[in-house]
């Protein structure tokens, strides 16, 4: 219910004085960005911080922004922001349905993209869409040194990350890939935006003929964490959005490819179910917004 | 252990040594004495029933340290009204019959301030999705819905 | 005497059946509400509780010299040390009514705990914080036990025991013999079995409802201060004030007359949780005593959920025959009940259970019954009321029942419903139950009316064709509305008549005082309503003084809808006493003879019909009566105050019909809600606002407790479901809107306002009018629904298994 002492609290307007103040701290020194996950952790007491290092204040590492190779999102870059962006169609829409139906209107107004993703909660929405699309963390270490690791290397099993202690995710580079692309991202839970049983994202680059050259699957609300989908990737290749039947029969089989457990929320025989529909529903999606970006 | 705070509510600076482990939900229900905003869970944040504004936000209160929101300008249910005159948003409620116990009515009228102010259209469909953040356990939500929309299109008019 | 406006209006406009909205909103808007957690007193002290982590096991140790020195305790207390300071429960006061197992227990675990989740230790300290960390200092060591989760295998003469002073798990038992004698009943059952045996229709059936309920929006929690001339003040989350404090008094050895019990003014939601002596308060009451410093104790969501509230799990093995015209003709069920370890005070679990098997046979026609119901204890938390007391799990058993039989008969189901139900009334259930009026069919076919079966049945047919799943569900309840005393001193063990005072101040100001303890049911304003109604005054000018066992005489508490059913008539038999008076003193005054219907009272004024000049304010005459009472005509004294009780007939309800249209998607064993109507009889409306609150309300907690809520204990019985993240209730995009009509209502004729109470019952037909829906969707696929809760992961594997048995077949 409420948190154990806490001895240290910092909320630092750069990057270089959070590594620091970090560093000082030490052990059991958390960042905390939106809280929406930290809190929760600190209150039920299974984390115990001696010190808080608030990232909120860090201007540099927030908000959306563009340039020839693609996008960066700010790692303290919030739900909403991302919800609401106008410039994250059609390649990267994945994140917006995404960002749009995680918890609640007050959880998007705290909670952060790069929050999400060092958490890398076991259904959570970000980290798999992100794997979908193929972003690239930025990160930086306590020493200073900055780091660009592909999202499919940071994310682990769930709670996992390869982030190094004191590590601070700096931003996601979404690189833009060369053709026309399309992602989605859909989830299924019991209660309306709430935590998924089962998520999947799509990411489809076409070639001129508007098949696809490139697909990248991904499923959270597996205990294997954000999983790729290869035998759907492999299979997808070649296709049109018209090749529906096709498309059906290869995301049938590929969900018995995939290691599913079953828990009280659904067996793995539901999930695959769930991937199924999930899947055909993210995979259309992501063909007509390719397709939608070609003007 | 203890942290110098101050915090903005409904316009009037609260600076306080506090703990830095208080919750910003205790910190106005206990150091400002503003008891209209509520607290209905343990660590979960789910109920929606703390819903406060930060610098025009709605957010949780239960899900924040209050040090966190030094500095910054919070806007709770007792800062709807504007003396006397009650917010349109609390008339509806009245009128609509949109609460029964009124512990979620609070939160409640947080959220639905920033479903009102941040979309210019809403529908039945929309209202009730941007109110997935507050349960209410009395109502079935129909009556509030109503509320919600009455203001909307009074608004859009 | 005489004054501009001389027209009247017969009506008081914002008296009975005015849509007004209501009076206890605005500071509640404001954020200016009372409730439990606002209330704080100098010095006060902050309680945590320690909770067992186990369901079952021994406690070997408890060492709390640790938290004793951590910073800011006061007290750290267990279970030993409170049994030579207090006494156990159960207690006089608190004992059940019916002839079942009552359960030792004090506020903390004595030798060992009984659910994961029981309180073990508290803590003392100068905050909540503080208090937390403490408990982080005590150590206890446990030796587990086997857990009893199984209702069925814990009435195995092998189980082991839950309560190691009885001999088995059973609790209570009953088979509503009613008032037939042993042979009589025998005879009956007899009689049940043969109609069964030879009737040409039969559904015979398992049946299982989950453990959910309707846990408020607000946790509970408990103040007390001590005084040495006063005793106790216990401001606490309760429906039931005057019922805690005769067990505070109990259980503390306190005359009645030094606790005093306060319901906060306003109060987040109770539906029964609220209704139950829990252990908690008690303690907090005791360590104010003790410690001579107040001591408070807010729950946590997480207590709450894993202690408090939980209701509705039962097996039913149900057996309904009809005959070959389609007459019911006999019931049979067995029922299992869990009541989890059942301590808790002034309800014990199983009277809860036994109203569902007493009220099972509902609104209809059966001659014959034979229910027996068994009860067991469990490794659970206490089954706890919530609203639809007990009934939740039999409709759900029954209304199934009813539908898959009309379609056997070939029946479509409304026409079987409508041809079994009561018609003459009064009526008395097999069970013993009795009706004392009502108009079933009216009520009925109001629903049916605005539901056109017809063109449902053509849009499913087409559907079926198209490979998609329509249904359509009805199902109805009898629901108790109020409760006589002698129903409920022998059921609960206190009476349940309706007392309120009213006090008119020489302003024409009145005041109601009653000691009931409300948790949002409207009861401020439908009480102005009737006094505006009966003294003809604005409503405004009416305000109540509730929930304080101070300032009024014992009343049962808010529970079994007895708002509208028994608390406003009494203030309006009060009110009628005191218009007698008032028109006493006018017509002595001007010296007419004259009696109360000679008068009216409206717009504040009291005027004579026959003569618009003999006319004076209400506030002229409280005034004359309160503060000159010289005059007065013979017999009379001074003072504008009357006290009023109202005692029920047996046997009260209101009547509510449900329909539910969705679609079932089989592919994924997902349901959508397209439409729910209700058509209620609620007798007369007093305001039209509230009782369809109270609805939309009710059947949106059905609603979520069928698709998404579920208290889960696993095979250990480690509660898994602490937090509103697992425990799972409906927002407002998970249910739909309900459509309401309430103006087939009927009157009722045994008190003076014709009210029924609708906030209890309205909740009971839900799961039957979905569970029948869905099953009827799936009709082509030969599934019916029989478990609670309807997930769509378990709705897929049905739907599945249909569909692949109708493949290997074909
Ligand atoms: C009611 C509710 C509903 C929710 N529903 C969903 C849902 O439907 N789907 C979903 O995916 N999630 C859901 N969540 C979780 C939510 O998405 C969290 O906000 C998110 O997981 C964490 O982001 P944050 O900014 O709040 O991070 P925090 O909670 O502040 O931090 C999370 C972790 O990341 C670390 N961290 C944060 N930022 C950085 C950084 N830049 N560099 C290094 N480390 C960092 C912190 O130290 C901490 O360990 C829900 C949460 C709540 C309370
Ligand atoms: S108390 Fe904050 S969401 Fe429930
Ligand atoms: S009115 Fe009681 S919880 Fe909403």
């Amino acid at each position: 219910m409420y948190p154990s002492e806490i001895e240290g609290y910092v909320a630092p307007c750069t990057v270089q004085e959070a590594t620091e103040a970090f560093a000082k701290w030490g052990e059991e020194t958390h960042y905390i960005a939106g809280g929406q996950s930290l809190m929760q952790a600190v209150k039920s007491r299974m984390i115990r911080p001696r010190c808080l290092v608030d990232l909120q204040k860090i201007v540099s590492i927030r908000g959306l922004h563009e340039d020839g190779s693609g996008h960066r999102i700010g790692a303290m870059t919030r739900y909403c922001d991302i919800a609401s962006s106008r410039r994250l169609g059609g390649a990267f829409a994945a994140l917006v349905d995404a960002a749009s139906h995680v918890g609640d209107r007050q959880v998007r107004h705290r909670g952060t993209i790069g929050g999400s993703l060092c958490w890398n909660y076991i259904s959570a929405c970000m980290p798999v869409s992100n794997l979908a699309i193929g972003s690239q963390m930025s990160l930086v270490s306590l020493s200073g040194a900055t780091r660009e690791l592909g999202v499919d290397a940071f994310l682990g099993a769930p709670m996992e990350t390869s982030r190094d202690e004191g590590e601070i995710l700096l931003s996601i580079k979404l690189p833009q890939p060369a053709g026309r692309a399309g992602s989605a991202y859909r989830k299924w839970s019991l209660l309306t935006d709430g935590l998924p049983v089962i998520g999947v994202a799509a990411f489809l680059v076409l070639d001129e003929t508007d098949r696809c050259a490139l697909a990248r699957i991904a499923v959270t609300g597996l205990e294997s964490g954000p999983t790729r989908v290869p035998a759907a990737e492999r299979a997808l290749l070649g296709l049109a959005g018209s090749d529906r039947a096709e498309i059906e029969t290869l995301l049938k089989d590929s969900a018995s490819s995939l290691q599913i457990h079953s828990d009280e929320a659904g067996d793995a025989e539901y999930r695959k179910v769930l991937f199924r529909q999930l899947s055909l529903e993210v995979v259309t999606m992501a063909f007509d917004r390719a397709l939608g970006s070609k003007k | 252990m203890k942290a110098e705070v101050s915090i903005t509510i409904n316009g009037i600076a609260y600076s306080r040594t506090i703990p830095i482990r208080m919750l910003l939900v205790d910190f106005i229900r206990y150091e400002a004495g503003l008891t209209g905003t509520h607290v209905g869970c343990t660590f979960e944040g789910v109920c929606g029933a703390c819903t406060v504004h930060l610098d025009g936000d709605a957010i949780k209160a239960c899900l924040m340290l209050a040090v966190q929101a030094d500095g910054r300008s919070v806007t709770t249910v007792e800062g709807l009204a504007k003396g006397n005159e009650l917010h349109p948003l609390q008339v509806a409620f009245n009128q609509h019959h949109a609460l029964q116990c009124g512990f979620c009515t609070s939160g409640m009228l947080m959220s639905s301030l920033d479903l009102i102010e941040k979309n210019p259209e809403l529908s039945e469909e929309t209202v009730r999705h941007g109110l997935v953040g507050n349960i209410c356990r009395c109502a079935g939500y129909a009556n509030i819905v109503d509320a919600i929309l009455d203001v909307a299109q009074e608004r859009g008019s | 005497m005489s004054g501009s406006n001389n027209k009247l209006k017969d009506k008081q406009a914002d008296g009975i059946g005015a849509r007004l909205p209501r009076k206890e909103d605005i500071p509640i808007l404001r954020g200016e509400g009372h409730y439990f957690s606002d209330i704080a007193v100098e010095r006060q002290l902050h309680v945590m509780f320690l909770r067992s982590v186990h369901s079952h096991a021994r406690i070997l140790s408890i060492d709390t010299s640790a938290a004793s020195q951590m910073p800011g305790v006061v007290a750290v207390v267990t279970g030993a040390m409170l049994q030579d300071e207090i006494l156990a429960l159960p207690q006089a006061s608190t004992s059940a009514g019916l002839p079942g197992r009552l359960p030792t227990f004090w506020p903390l675990a004595v030798d060992k705990v009984k659910f994961h989740g029981e309180p073990v230790a508290a803590v003392v300290a100068e905050t909540p914080y503080l208090a937390e960390d403490a408990l982080e200092g005590i150590t206890v060591e446990y030796e587990p036990l086997p857990y009893v989760g199984d209702m069925e295998a814990a009435l195995e003469p092998s189980s082991p025991l839950v309560h190691e002073d009885w001999k088995d798990n059973e609790i209570f038992r009953s088979n509503y013999q009613a008032l037939r004698t042993a042979d009589e009943h025998a005879a009956h059952i007899k009689e049940a079995r043969r109609r069964i045996a030879e009737a040409p229709f039969v559904v015979k059936q398992r049946f299982r409802t989950h453990r959910c309920g309707v846990t408020a929006l607000e946790p509970r929690g408990a103040l007390a201060v001590w005084d040495n001339r006063d005793g106790l003040t216990i401001w606490m989350t309760t429906q039931r004030p005057h019922a805690q404090r005769a067990c505070f008094a109990d259980v503390l050895q306190l005359p009645l007359s030094k606790v005093r019990v306060i319901t906060p003014r306003n109060q987040g939601g109770g539906f029964g949780m609220k209704a139950s002596v829990y252990r908690e308060p008690l303690l907090v009451a005791h360590l104010a005593r003790c410690l001579r410093r107040p001591v408070r104790w807010l729950e946590t969501r997480e207590e709450n959920l894993m202690s408090a509230g939980q209701e509705r799990d039962q097996i039913h093995d149900l057996e309904l025959a009809a005959d070959a015209e389609g007459n019911l003709v006999a019931l049979a069920d067995r029922i299992v009940a869990d009541a989890g370890d059942a301590c808790l005070g002034g309800s014990w679990a199983f009277p809860i259970a036994n109203v569902g098997g007493l009220r099972l046979p509902n609104a209809y026609e059966i001659p014959f019954c034979d229910i027996e119901l068994r009860v067991a204890v469990t490794n659970k938390a206490a089954l706890c009321g919530a609203r639809g007391l007990g009934i939740y799990p039999g409709r759900f058993a029954l209304e199934r029942a009813i539908d898959m039989l009309s379609w056997k008969i070939g029946m479509e189901p409304a026409e079987f419903r409508r041809k079994n139900f009561i018609t003459t009334f009064p009526a008395r259930l097999s069970t013993g139950l009795g009706y004392s009026n009502g108009d079933f069919l009216k009520t009925f076919d109001r629903l049916i009316e605005t539901v056109d079966i017809a063109a449902f049945r053509e849009r499913q047919k087409e559907a079926w064709s198209q490979g998609r799943f329509l249904g359509l569900g009805i199902a109805v309840g009898a629901e108790v509305s109020g409760v006589d005393s002698l129903s409920y001193v022998s059921m609960m063990g206190t009476p349940s008549y309706a007392s309120v005072e009213v006090r008119v101040d020489p302003e024409g100001h009145v005041q109601i005082f009653y000691g009931d303890g409300p948790s949002g049911q409207g009861e401020e304003t439908t009480i102005a309503q009737v006094v505006a109604e009966e003294l003809g005054i604005d409503s405004e000018n009416v305000s109540i003084i509730v929930g304080d066992t101070q300032t009024s005489t014992f009343a049962p508490g808010t529970v079994a809808s007895r708002g509208a059913a028994m608390v406003l008539p009494s203030v309006a038999m009060a009110c009628r006493s005191l218009k007698k008076k008032i028109v006493r003193v006018l017509a002595h005054d001007v010296a007419i003879a004259a009696d109360e219907d000679d008068f009216i009272f409206a717009d504040g004024y009291v005027m004579h019909r026959g003569n618009s000049n003999i006319r004076l304010s209400f506030a002229e005459l409280a005034f004359r009566i309160v503060m000159k009472p010289i005059n007065l005509p013979p017999g009379d004294s001074g003072g504008l105050d009357e006290r009023a009780t109202f005692e029920s007939t047996r046997g009260n309800i209101c009547f509510g019909a449900h329909a539910a249209f969705l679609e079932v998607w089989p592919e994924t064993g997902r349901v959508k809600i397209e439409r729910y109507v209700t058509s209620d009889d609620a007798g007369v409306v007093v305001n039209p606002l509230i009782v369809e609150g109270q609805i939309q309300g009710g059947v949106v907690q059905g609603i979520s407790n069928f698709f998404f809520e579920e208290y889960v204990y696993d095979n250990q019985g480690q509660q898994m479901t602490s937090t509103l993240e697992a425990y799972k209730i409906a927002t407002a995009a998970d249910v739909p809107r309900i459509e309401m009509y309430h103006d087939a209502g009927t009157p009722n004729p045994t008190n003076p306002l014709g009210t029924r109470g609708i906030g209890e019952g309205c909740i009971a037909p839900v799961p039957g009018a979905l569970g029948n829906a869905i099953s009827d969707a799936l009709r082509p696929l030969g599934i019916e629904i029989t478990d609670l809760p309807v997930r769509p992961p378990t709705l897929f594997r049905q739907i599945d298994a249909s569909r692949q048995r109708k493949q290997q077949a074909s």
